[in-house]
Formats: C-alpha cells, sequence, structure tokens
C-alpha cells in the first residue's frame, strides 16, 4: 500500500508553513520578553551617527537593471535546457546522440553569442562602459 | 520515481499499524509523518545553523590565533543559546522612516525561501522529504526567495547602508545564479534527471563513482558551482552586501534582535543548504562506499551520517575560505561572474553533453579499468 | 484531500493578492504581492500536475521578473510612489469617459462569455483521472517533445532569447550624444 496522489508537494508546504509559524513565534516571544523604550532619537535610520539627510529612496544606477534583464534571459535558456538535458542520456542510449548533441549545441551556441556580443559591446563590465562611451563622446 | 519518505515507510511492516492507528486516513498519516520529519530537519538545521555561527567564530580565533568563545559551556559550545536569549530578549527598534510592512515580510520571505529548500534535500535514499522529479530545479527556483528578500530588506529599511547593500546583493545573487544553475545543468545532463534520487542512484559505490571525478569538466564545474554558491549565500570574499567596512552590515543595518536573528539564522541554514547540495550532485552525497543490495533503517541512518560528513566539511571549508580571502571590489564580482565563471560553465556543459556521447556517458575511472556497467 | 487545500491555498493566494495589487496604494507593496500572486500560480500548476512548468514558474517569475521589477521601480527612484495618494481604482475616473468604460464592460462581457462557453465545451472531457494517480513526470515528455516534435520552436526561441538580450543591451547603454 503506497501512498499516492501528490503528497510529495506536502512538505514543500508543511515547510513554508514552519517557517511562517517560526517568525511569528519569535515574533511575539521577543515582544513579550524584549523591553519596549522608543525614542526618537533611536529609530532615526543609522547613518554613522549623522543626522540622516534626505530618504534612502533615490534613482539607482540602471546597471542593476541591466544585469536583471541579462539574468532573466539566461534564467529562460537554462529553464528551457533543464528538459533536454534530464533526457540526454536517455537519447544517447536509444542511439540518438549525435542528434542530441546537434541540437543542444546549437542551442548553446546562440547563448554564446549574445554572452560575446555583451562582452564585446561592454555591457557586462560594471564601471568601463560608461567611461568607454564616454571617451568616444570626446 | 517520485518516492517520499512516507512511500519509504510504506515499505515496513509497522506502516499498516501506524496506518490503522489513523483509521485508514493516508493522507492524515502522510501530513503527521511529514510533519515529523520536517520538525526535525527544521530543529537539526536551527542547531546547525546557530553552531555555524559558533564554528565561524572558534574558527577565525583558531585562524588568528585567538581563543574564541570560551565562556558558555564547554568550549564556549553553548554561545549560540546565549546568543539566541539575548536576540530574544532586545528591544526592538524600527527607523521611523522605515515600510513597516516590508520590514516585517522581508526576514520571514528569507526563512520561507531557505526551509522550503530543506524539503528536497537528499539526507539518506529513503528519508528524503520528497525526492520531486524536479528536485535540484526546484531548490534554484524556490531559494531564488532569499534574493528578493535581501532586496526588501534593504529597501524596507529606508537606510542609505540598507539600500545599498540590499541593491549590491539581490543583483550578486541573480548574476551568480546563471554560474550556478549552469554548472547543475552539466550534472542533470550527466544523471539523465534532475531529481535527488536519480543523481545519487548514479554515483552509488566508490568515490570513483562521483561526478566531481566523472570527467575533468564535471570537475571544474565542481568548483564552478560551490565559488557561485558562495556569492549567492553572500559568504566571503562575496560578502560585499554586507561589507562591514563600507556598507556597516548591508541589508540588515536597521534589522535589531529577533528579525536580525531570523535574517542571520537564514543565511547560516542556506549556507549549509548549498553545501548539502554540492554533496548531493558531485560528492556522492548519501552513499555508501559498498553497494549493499538490502536496506533496513540502521543503514539509512548511517547515510545519514555519510550526507552529513560531506555537507559539514564543505562548511568548513566556506568557513576557511572567509577567514582566508580579502573582500572582492564589486566590479571585480561582477567580471568574474559574466566574464570567467559563466563562459567556463558553458564550456563544462558543452564538454559533459560531448562527453556523453562520445564515451557513451562513462566516467575516467571506468574508462580506465576497461569496464563500464 | 491535500490535493484540495493545495488549491484552495494556492487560489487564495493567487487572489488576494491579485486584488492587493490592485487596490494598494504604495507601487513597491503592489510589487511584492505580485510575487505572492505568481507563487500561487505555481501552486495552482503543481495542483495540476504540471511540476515542471510550476517550478519554471517561480524560477523566472519570483526570481527574476519580480526582481527586475523592483529594479525597475527604483529607477525611478523612491518618492513619488510612497505619497501617491490614489490607488489603481483611484485613478480609473481619469482613465476615460463613460462611453469608453460602457465599451470596456461590453468587450469584458463578452470576453467572459465567449471564455465560458469555451470551457463548457471541454469540460465534460477534462482527464480528471490522471489527477489521482502518482505525481507525472511531465519533464521527459517535456523533453522529448522539446527535441522531436518542437525543435525548430525551441532552436527558435533561443534566436528569440539573443534578440532579446540584444535589446536589452542596446536600450540600456548610455546614448551618445
Amino acid at each position: 500500500m503506497t501512498p499516492t496522489s501528490f503528497d510529495g508537494l506536502m512538505p514543500v508546504v508543511i515547510f513554508m508553513g514552519i517557517a511562517v509559524v517560526l517568525f511569528w513565534g519569535g515574533h511575539f516571544a521577543s515582544v513579550l520578553l524584549a523591553p519596549s523604550k522608543p525614542s526618537h532619537l533611536k529609530s532615526t535610520p543609522y547613518e554613522c551617527g549623522e543626522q540622516p539627510v534626505g530618504s534612502a529612496w533615490s534613482m539607482f544606477n540602471v546597471r542593476f537593471y541591466v544585469v536583471g534583464l541579462i539574468f532573466i534571459i539566461f534564467d529562460v535558456e537554462s529553464v528551457l535546457m533543464f528538459p533536454v538535458a534530464a533526457i540526454f542520456r536517455e537519447l544517447n542510449d536509444m542511439g540518438q546522440g549525435a542528434y542530441a548533441l546537434i541540437i543542444f549545441l546549437s542551442f548553446i551556441s546562440v547563448l554564446i553569442e549574445g554572452i560575446a556580443y555583451c562582452w564585446k559591446k561592454g555591457d557586462l563590465d560594471w564601471v568601463k562602459s560608461y567611461q568607454v562611451s564616454h571617451k568616444k563622446r570626446s | 520515481m517520485n518516492q517520499t519518505v512516507v512511500s519509504y515507510l510504506a515499505q515496513y511492516e509497522f506502516f499498516d499499524s501506524l496506518l490503522a492507528l489513523f483509521g485508514g486516513n493516508q493522507s492524515l498519516l502522510a501530513f503527521v509523518i511529514f510533519l515529523v520529519f520536517a520538525g526535525a530537519i527544521v530543529g537539526m538545521a536551527a542547531t546547525i545553523g546557530g553552531l555555524g555561527t559558533y564554528a565561524e567564530r572558534k574558527i577565525s580565533a583558531d585562524i588568528q590565533a585567538r581563543l574564541g568563545p570560551n565562556r558558555v559551556g564547554p568550549y564556549g559550545i553553548l554561545q549560540f543559546l546565549a546568543d539566541g536569549v539575548k536576540m530574544m530578549t532586545k528591544e526592538d527598534v524600527m527607523p521611523f522612516t522605515a515600510d513597516k510592512f516590508l520590514f516585517y515580510l522581508a526576514p520571514m520571505l528569507a526563512l520561507v525561501g531557505v526551509f522550503a529548500t530543506l524539503a528536497v534535500l537528499p539526507f539518506s535514499t529513503g528519508f528524503t522529504l520528497s525526492d520531486m522529479n524536479v528536485g535540484i530545479f526546484y531548490l534554484i527556483a524556490i531559494s531564488s526567495l532569499v534574493g528578493v528578500s535581501v532586496f526588501l530588506g534593504g529597501y524596507a529599511s529606508n537606510s542609505k547602508w540598507s539600500m545599498l547593500g540590499g541593491m549590491r546583493g539581490a543583483s550578486q545573487i541573480i548574476s551568480y545564479e546563471i554560474p550556478v544553475t549552469i554548472s547543475i545543468l552539466a550534472i542533470t545532463l550527466l544523471a539523465g534527471g534532475m531529481g535527488f534520487g536519480t543523481i545519487s542512484a548514479h554515483q552509488r559505490g566508490l568515490p570513483t563513482n562521483w561526478f566531481v571525478f566523472h570527467n575533468p569538466f564535471a570537475f571544474v564545474a565542481f568548483f564552478v558551482y560551490f565559488i557561485g554558491a558562495l556569492a549567492e549565500t553572500n559568504r566571503a570574499p562575496f560578502d560585499l552586501p554586507e561589507a562591514e567596512s563600507e556598507l556597516v552590515s548591508g541589508y540588515h543595518t536597521e534589522y535589531t534582535g529577533m528579525r536580525f536573528g531570523f535574517f542571520a539564522l537564514a543565511e547560516y541554514i542556506e549556507v549549509f543548504v548549498v553545501c548539502g547540495v554540492g554533496a548531493a550532485l558531485f560528492l556522492g552525497g548519501s552513499n555508501l562506499p559498498v553497494d549493499l543490495t538490502f536496506d533496513i533503517l540502521p543503514l539509512q541512518l548511517v547515510q545519514v551520517v555519510i550526507f552529513m560528513t560531506k555537507a559539514l566539511l564543505l562548511y568548513y571549508v566556506v568557513i576557511w575560505i572567509r577567514w582566508t580571502f580579502p573582500r572582492l571590489r564589486v566590479d571585480q564580482l561582477m567580471s568574474i561572474c559574466w566574464k570567467y565563471l559563466t563562459p567556463i560553465a558553458i564550456f563544462n556543459l558543452v564538454g559533459c553533453a560531448v562527453w556523453v556521447v562520445v564515451f557513451n556517458g562513462k566516467s575516467v575511472a571506468q574508462l580506465l579499468m576497461g569496464s563500464g556497467h | 484531500m491535500f490535493l484540495q487545500v493545495l488549491f484552495l491555498l494556492s487560489a487564495a493566494l493567487t487572489i488576494g493578492c491579485g486584488i492587493a495589487v490592485a487596490v494598494t496604494r504604495n507601487l513597491m507593496h503592489s510589487c511584492v504581492f505580485l510575487l505572492g500572486t505568481l507563487i500561487g500560480i505555481a501552486g495552482l500548476y503543481a495542483t495540476l500536475g504540471a511540476d515542471f512548468v510550476a517550478v519554471t514558474q517561480i524560477m523566472v517569475y519570483v526570481g527574476g521578473i519580480v526582481i527586475l521589477m523592483l529594479f525597475a521601480v527604483m529607477l525611478t527612484g523612491g518618492k513619488d510612489f510612497v505619497s501617491r495618494a490614489q490607488n489603481l481604482l483611484g485613478l480609473a475616473p481619469s482613465m476615460g469617459n463613460k462611453w469608453t468604460f460602457a465599451l470596456g464592460g461590453l468587450v469584458g462581457v463578452v470576453f467572459i462569455l465567449t471564455n465560458i462557453k469555451l470551457m463548457m465545451s471541454v469540460a465534460g472531457t477534462l482527464p480528471v483521472k490522471t489527477i489521482n494517480n502518482e505525481l507525472p513526470s511531465t519533464v521527459s515528455e517535456i523533453g522529448h517533445l522539446l527535441v522531436k516534435d518542437h525543435v525548430l520552436a525551441f532552436e527558435l526561441s533561443s534566436v528569440l532569447l539573443l534578440g532579446a538580450l540584444v535589446g536589452a543591451a542596446i536600450i540600456a547603454r548610455p546614448r551618445k550624444q
């Protein structure tokens, strides 16, 4: 008699539930145990002893966004590659190894092309790309 | 295929009497068994996380020729309990400029993301809570919640240090996910499946069957994975998001008391998880060095010990690296990820694919001994 | 039993967070609620037995798109959206006059009716039987389909992604003036 029907997903939900319970349990324990003497000075954002100037929510450099964009594209590529990689050995055992290899390599070669392009154009540099374009301008 | 700890226990006789105890309600029994095991694993993971802080301080003291914590308990081993009590009794301070909702949510998300990865960690062949077909893929996906929580922690504090640390942390975590994922793809390719059960079944027997020794590409892939994992868990030398000398404490500068504790706990458990994944994928996981045909419950416990030994050895290496290497600069961090690790990882993937086709999936040892099974 | 619980949890998460996305006033909070919606959708996929699609949903949307959205919000600086007095529903009156709303409502009704009609025709033929079996492995099926039947789509998707990568890089590059 083997239990079936999606039981494999149960631990995921249980662990997430434990995490939430643990978090709020710890929170309420600290509410009960910890002292609470709020003051304005105590709850100013830490800025090494200086008076904080302005909000920290300011405009951030576009490079973070670029990293995010490049990440998503590689992420989707790896998602597409996972099922093919998972059956690669099976295909090889079925005698279709060369075919699978050609499919797989042609997919990866496009990926390499993408990273080579970004590398060449300086999009992978954290600082340099901005200096390079600055030089060209002058 | 989709084995769980419940379906493993179901092959023993006492399972039927347990089932009778629950009135034949399989779902309820499965829930209780999962709950018991999940509680045990969370307790163990929290202890490892706590002892991790102790080990960190003790090992760093060793490396720097100091004594380290030695007051609480023998050799100071109960230090982490004292720290926990202290965290719980600390006053809870929140900046008045903070985004209150996100300030609460961020450590909870970190905890949820890290705990959810524990569900598929293969402690032994039978005691894997859930051996999903998409095991390792699921683990990569759900651990990306930690990246979101790092960003939100930094954002919600509305402190400049936190904000910078959060932005850096999130971009670092997502960047290093690429080489790690591609290295894991290479192992998926060698094992012919994403489930931890499939992967560990391929590494049965002597260490020569481990994937790290399977072929030269997999050997390099292990190091790519390990370096990427260090960066993903914000460990030195990649601890830029919390670089003390420039960002005070990064994304958890404004966190105090219990919520800081949860961030730290999530971080230490995550280090354990990535070490466990490294052990399971590359270092043979929980396999015994000999191939046994029978299976009894004590044998599972031996497997758990083997798995934990491998994972904790990697954990030691992680701490060792932290106190040995200097921190990277942020542009070096990005160029290491995109210009070194990612191309090397892709090269390894191609190499593994070619290896599987050319040598019909045999490992180096099998080729040298001229036997393949 | 567990399946129903999982479905209810996922559906509640999806709908609740979906409503919260629309009505909350803070853009950052909207992004975070969207995270909940996307995780809920992953749970819905999981209840349908599509394990690979569910994990892909988490991997791409939670790990990638939401972080990208958060970064995109930070591009704008954070001052305006926090103090915004209206939520999305509050903005509705300024989005058109009564004719546009009437037309939109009509289109919505037609759309919903069409969907109901489509679903009614397939509802009877749903393979309910498979749901109570073992969690099926969709991975190898997807793999075989990608390599055999849809190999052209598989290869073309990499070209599409290359185009997206190049486009993203060009857009984000500082312009020469």
